[in-house]
């Protein structure tokens, strides 16, 4: 008994492993997006302030180059929230125009950030830098022309840190139910097995007496009685004809 | 701060023509030459019209005449045209842009200008005033820009300053322009499911329009219990709106929403308008597209802007005690002190 | 067959214990899940709230500045609206003066929110215009509070987060979750078949094998080595039995034989009854040992189950997200239209599984199944892997005709494996446990790739792909290097020629099956599950995982369908009828985006198309024998499937390119509804052309 028992329980273990694997993989990666969507929001809620004050003054007919005040709001805008490391808007050409940290002004983002401006559907985007995230508003004209860029960049670790927090415990809750499959599962699976194993048992038992003259045991009742059947009589039939060559051969002496 | 903005403007321009060290600069060495042709002096139009090539380091260089409202001088404009070849020429408002390019219908080879692409600006109907037979694509060598915001746009911009039932509409109904936007509104209303009483100004003994009854016409309106009164693209309601509607308007508590900036002006609570300086740019893609895209003009869809401004009068809100909707006041342009022309 | 019933009980069985297990297992990790999400979201969804709470207070303090009064403020519910649509976890919104009169509002009122903004805590917080915010729990919102101050203090700002947000954001993973659960129940049969059905259902197998055999009077033994399982043992008695047997007549016949050597005259006569009766067993049993032949197959047979599933996973894994993959590595090929160049891998692909095939089943056949399969596996997952890493349409292009390649290959030596250990009576049967492998594949595929691509991106899903056909690769070499020809497997197949193309072409009962039925049926299917399904999803603002889960449906129906309509089409009703009804109901599938686009609709267009695509697809392929008999009789039977398959594959070909015109004229939803209709004309019209045929099999005439 057993290589079959092993394996079926091998199986239960693999396909809950699987699931449970699963389970916690969307569950982490749900977080993950979840509080990255919420931090992002919340870092663009920031933005369309600024892109508010951008508009008027475009609508006014200043030029997007010539936003004076601009700077100045945008190093409030960022000292109201921690998160946000630093504000850029850039041009068309991916030129910064103002920045909050003025070592950036003149210089370009990296091409990724115009990509998934351009890629966006909507006049939000958002990319990732190596150590922080960006999350961006697509400015445009009143003839729906993109004059420029705004970006808003913010720290990595706030979404990091909280997901690896998460993920932890998430790992950890698999692994108890994981573990509690591993021992529940093979007690539930034996009850299935056992039957399983008695109808065998009862075919070989069955099997062993097929030779028997007497009469056949009374039926078991298991799936393999009609079968088990077929055997003996098959085995009678051929003892049968053998017993009539014998008696023949007998009384011809 | 207007001047100065302009002459930073005219100095960034100055700056770029010397020296510009953009790609597409060099590739043009020469800037392109685009003459202009006013109605009435400069105006905010033609500061969005350069500043735009200044953004896009395009080198251009603008031969700018004004009409000065004398017709008499165009045929010297034309003459200069076919003596300097430049290679766009620029016309604002309809009676240049007819001066230059005549209808589409009957146009004369030896007088208009067929050879040179034109763009015209701030013509408020171009179709009706025969200039392209269709807005998709002109089939001319002419494209351009209009101005007036779309009425269902407008009519949309009033409901969400306050949501109303019915509206009424004062127009003089020998002007075609007026007729055909109050046709327009009575469509829109169709739809979206208002009613419209319109009113035609009276007319005189010799079939002139006069602004006579227009006050008691304000007043059987309100009784009528309409919820705005709309002013539209009228000529001659622009000239009466200050001095005679507007007043007998505020007098009947009756918000008014204004369909140009001109109207806007005389003192309406709100409207929907194009600024000058947004229409001066979007004059410029137009150029653009045709001076450095090589793109036919008669390919060119006529257009108007995609975003307009919706200003609201503050003093008249408060008189009024009707405060724009807060959302409105992210993108609405507020006007604190009256009579401040947003456009020179 | 009472065993195969009898093991497939104990399947379920066995699969329903540990679905139940499973199923406690992902409660217990989605409830703690639930945990975190609350415990960790909230803080953080309260600090959101509070940069929505400060830019609507800069709002009402501009319009305070303007000089409108505080209580006279208008639209502040219009903006508390707005800053709902874009914040759904944000339910209720209001601002109160400063004694914590409720002066605007917006939003359910939760139970006990007005003596909440009397305490006279949250009251001192409108006077003290230096405050930041405050977070409490009311009723069952989160509730932010902050005061609005211009130079005096004026009132107090709420916002109150849905406490059932963290529901909702868990709603999501639930359908993940089932998704995961129909994948596990699934990968629980695939593998109760593979770790432990395999040698079971053999040894059930030769035990009615031999059951049969016995019944049948044939008592020859077999020199088989038994396992040393429970069967094993089982089938070691019955043949003990059986040698029991021939010994008892081994010795009679030598006993008979003897004495007939020795007797004469009488004495012979005497011993012609048992002569006689000898002869008359002789007639009707056999004893002795049976010939050596190549049995063991079953077995054979049913490793290839694995292989092949594995490989056709990695396959089916990219189908819901591989055209929003190329959708953003696209580049601009000139004088295309975005929308087909989209299309383009996935018509590269069908092309050349299309052409390829006929050419490959003879070349595995050269080198040998095992061999071919290794070799195709091999390609693919380079395939895979490259793709992963492209850099642009034009290297993935290129990288997705290597899949295409190992598919074809894997995908045609796998069914010559089958072919090759298959006689007439067990061919079914084989083929059974080929489709069964790629229609788990279908069920599983989409919908974990779409779940992963979400997840970890397009590339990194890839690589699974890639790792997923690596293992098929592993699982292959492991098959038995003896290659296996039964004497009855087919002669080697060969490509259609081309004169038979054409004949066959301009054939008219061929054409009506191929044109009106095949080939519409292949084009909605890659046309739309393939393409439409998996861009249009995402361009409505899901998720590739949820063009997933719609594939999922598309395969579950197939599963749950096929086996039905095939023996019902056998038994109850004309075959045609299942063609033109299966048609019909697919055609009528995409006209429900008429009613409208959301994607509960979505789901019932792929939910009809399957049930169409279920109900016709048995009986079409079957179709061809009873409707072209004339046809098979002149160009032979495999030129005749050779030219239908050929025909049904250019469809498959087809599908994205008929998707992405169509796309371009109409866009997504007028695709859809464009390529049903197409269908649906199609299945009338196939309808009319077969009303009142007769089908029943005539005799050949001359």
């Amino acid at each position: 008994m057993g290589t079959i028992r092993v394996r079926f329980i091998l199986v239960a273990l693999v396909v809950s492993f699987f699931a449970v694997g699963m389970a916690a993989f969307l569950n982490y990666f749900k977080y993950k997006s979840t509080i990255g969507n919420i931090v992002k929001s919340r870092v663009l809620v920031v933005g369309r302030g600024i892109e508010n004050s951008v508009q008027a003054s475009l609508q006014l007919g200043m030029q997007f180059s010539e936003l004076s005040q601009l700077p100045q709001l945008m190093q409030r805008e960022k000292s109201s929230d921690r998160l946000v490391r630093g504000i850029d808007v850039f041009d068309y050409s991916g030129q910064v125009i103002y920045s909050t940290d003025r070592a950036r002004v003149g210089q370009k983002v990296p091409a990724t950030w115009t990509l998934a401006a351009e890629r966006s559907k909507t006049t939000e985007w958002a990319t990732e830098a190596t150590d922080e995230y960006v999350a961006g508003i697509s400015v445009k004209n009143a003839f729906d022309l993109t004059v420029g860029f705004l970006a808003l960049r913010y720290s990595r670790d706030e979404v990091e840190q909280a997901a690896a927090a998460a993920g932890r415990k998430i790992l950890l809750a698999a692994l108890a139910s994981f573990i509690g499959i591993a021992i529940v599962a093979p007690l539930a699976l034996i009850v299935v097995i056992r039957r399983f194993e008695r109808d065998l048992r009862t075919l070989e038992a069955a099997a062993s007496h097929l030779e028997d003259r007497a009469q056949p045991p009374p039926s078991t009742g298991s799936a393999f009685d009609t079968a088990i059947g077929h055997l003996r009589e098959s085995l009678r039939d051929a003892n049968k004809s053998l017993d009539d060559l014998r008696a023949k051969l007998d009384t011809a002496g | 701060m207007n001047t100065l903005r302009a002459l930073l403007a005219l100095a960034c321009l100055a700056l770029m023509l010397v020296a510009d060290g953009d790609a597409r600069a060099q590739t043009q060495v020469r800037p392109y030459r685009i003459y202009a042709i006013t109605f009435r002096g400069m105006t905010d139009v033609e500061r969005g019209f350069q500043e735009y090539f200044a953004a896009r380091r395009i080198p251009v260089q603008i031969i700018f005449r004004d009409l000065n409202r004398d017709a008499s001088r165009m045929p010297g404009f034309l003459d200069e045209i076919r003596a300097t070849k430049p290679d766009l020429v620029y016309t604002w408002g309809t009676s240049v842009t007819l001066g230059v390019v005549g209808t589409y219908d009957s146009y004369d080879p030896s007088k208009h200008i067929t050879d040179i692409p034109v763009v015209f600006t701030l013509v408020a109907a171009p179709v009706l005033a025969k200039i392209v037979p269709d807005l998709k694509a002109s089939r001319r060598n002419v494209t351009g820009v209009f101005h007036v915001a779309p009425t269902e746009a407008q009519i949309r911009a009033m409901a969400s300053y306050r949501p109303f039932k019915s509206i009424g509409i004062l127009y003089t109904p020998t002007e075609q322009n007026s007729v055909v936007v109050v046709d327009e509104v009575r469509e829109v209303s169709k739809r979206l499911g208002f009613a419209v009483i319109a009113k035609p100004l009276k007319l005189d003994s010799a079939k002139r329009v006069t602004a006579e009854g227009a006050p008691e016409m304000i007043r059987e309106l309100k009784e009528q219990k309409v919820d705005w009164l709309y002013l539209p693209p009228d000529s001659y309601l622009g000239t009466q709106a200050k001095n005679v509607i507007i007043p007998a308007a505020m007098e009947h508590r009756l918000p008014t929403f204004a369909s140009t900036e001109q109207l806007m002006e005389t003192g309406a609570l709100t409207g929907l308008v194009s600024r000058y300086h947004s229409i001066g740019q979007f004059t410029a893609y137009k150029a653009e597209q045709i001076l450095v895209h090589k793109v036919a003009p008669s390919k060119i869809p006529v257009e108007t802007l995609t975003r307009f401004s919706l200003q609201v009068r503050m003093d008249v809100a408060e008189a009024l005690k009707l405060p724009p909707p807060l959302p409105m006041f992210n993108y609405a342009e507020l006007i604190t002190k009256p009579q401040v022309g947003a456009a020179q | 067959m009472l065993e195969k019933n009898y093991l497939w009980r104990i399947y379920w069985r066995l699969a329903g214990v540990i679905m139940v297990c499973v199923v406690v297992a992902l409660a217990v990790v989605s409830y703690f899940s639930h945990r975190v999400f609350e415990r960790e979201l909230v803080p953080e969804t309260e600090q959101k709230a509070a940069t929505v709470a400060a830019s609507v207070r800069a709002l009402m303090l501009k319009a305070t500045g303007y000089g409108v009064p505080f209580d006279k403020l208008y639209g502040v519910e219009q903006t508390f609206g707005e800053v709902f649509e874009e914040n759904p976890e944000f339910s209720y919104a209001a601002v109160t003066d400063l004694d914590g009169q409720l002066l605007f509002a917006r939003g359910k009122e939760p139970d006990g929110v007005r003596e909440y903004f009397r305490r006279p805590a949250v009251v001192a917080v409108g006077l003290d215009p230096t405050a930041t915010w405050t977070a409490t729990r009311v009723g069952a919102q989160y509730f932010i509070t902050m005061p609005i101050a211009s130079d005096k203090p004026l009132g107090m700002l709420h916002i109150g987060i849905d406490g059932k947000f963290v529901d909702n954001v868990l709603l999501e993973v639930m359908l993940d979750v089932v998704v995961v659960l129909v994948v596990s129940l699934f990968f629980t049969l695939e593998l109760l078949n593979f770790m432990a059905g395999a040698r079971l259902a053999s040894g059930l197998g030769e035990f009615a094998q031999q059951v049969e055999r016995m019944r049948s009077g044939d008592f020859t033994a077999t020199a088989r080595i038994r396992a040393n399982d429970e069967i094993g043992r089982l089938l070691r008695r019955i043949d003990a039995a059986i040698d029991h047997l021939n010994v008892r007549y081994e010795f009679l016949v030598g006993e008979l034989e003897d004495k007939m050597r020795a007797a004469a005259g009488p004495r012979r006569e005497a011993l012609k009854p048992a002569m006689g009766a000898l002869e008359v067993m002789r007639s009707r049993l056999r004893f002795g040992s049976a010939p050596k032949d190549a049995e063991g197959d079953e077995m054979n047979l049913n490793r290839i189950r694995a292989p092949l599933f594995a490989f056709i996973l990695a396959e089916e894994m990219t189908r819901s997200y591989l055209p929003t993959y190329v959708n953003q590595l696209l580049v601009a090929i000139p004088g295309f239209s975005p929308q087909i160049v989209i299309g383009l891998p996935i018509m590269l692909f069908m092309l050349i599984v299309a052409l390829g095939q006929p050419y490959l089943g003879s070349w595995s056949e050269r080198v040998g199944r095992r061999r071919a399969m290794l070799i195709g596996a091999s390609i693919a997952t380079v395939g895979f892997a490259a793709t992963a890493l492209a850099i642009n349409l034009y290297d993935l292009l290129l990288w997705r005709s290597l899949c295409a390649l190992g598919y074809a290959m894997v995908f045609v030596a796998a069914q010559g494996y089958v072919l090759d250990r298959t006689g007439h009576d067990n061919r079914a049967q084989g083929f059974a446990l080929f489709i069964g492998a790629i229609m788990v594949a279908t069920v599983c595929g989409p919908s974990i790739g779409g779940i992963l691509a979400d997840n970890i991106g397009f590339r990194l899903s890839f690589a699974v792909s890639a790792v997923m056909a690596l293992a098929s690769l592993l699982a292959i070499a492991r098959l038995p290097k003896v290659e296996v020809r039964t004497t009855t497997s087919p002669r080697p197949s060969r490509g259609p020629r081309m004169r038979e193309i054409m004949a066959l072409m301009v054939n008219k009962r061929f054409m009506t099956l191929t044109g009106l039925a095949a080939v519409p049926a292949k084009v909605i299917l890659t046309g739309v599950c393939f393409y439409l399904v998996p861009l249009y999803i995402v361009s409505i603002g899901n998720t590739s995982a949820m063009a997933g889960r719609m594939l999922m449906v598309y395969a579950v129906m197939m599963v749950l369908i096929v086996p039905l309509s095939a023996s019902l089409s056998d038994a109850s009703m004309r075959r045609d009828r299942y063609v033109s009804v299966g048609l019909i109901i697919s055609g009528l599938s995409g006209l429900l985006l008429l009613i409208s686009d959301s994607f509960l609709v979505l789901f019932g267009v792929v939910f009809l198309l399957g049930l169409g695509q279920a109900l016709s697809i048995a009986a079409q392929s079957a179709l061809v024998a009873e409707h072209c008999q004339e046809e098979i009789r002149i160009y032979g039977h495999d030129a005749v499937y050779g030219v239908y398959r050929l025909f049904e594959r250019l469809g498959n070909a087809l599908g994205p390119l008929i998707a992405s015109v169509l796309v371009i004229f109409w866009g997504y939803q007028g695709a859809f509804i464009a390529i049903s209709a197409l269908v649906l004309v199609c299945g009338i019209a196939f309808t009319i052309a077969t009303r009142g045929l007769d089908w029943q099999p005539q005799p050949v005439t001359q």
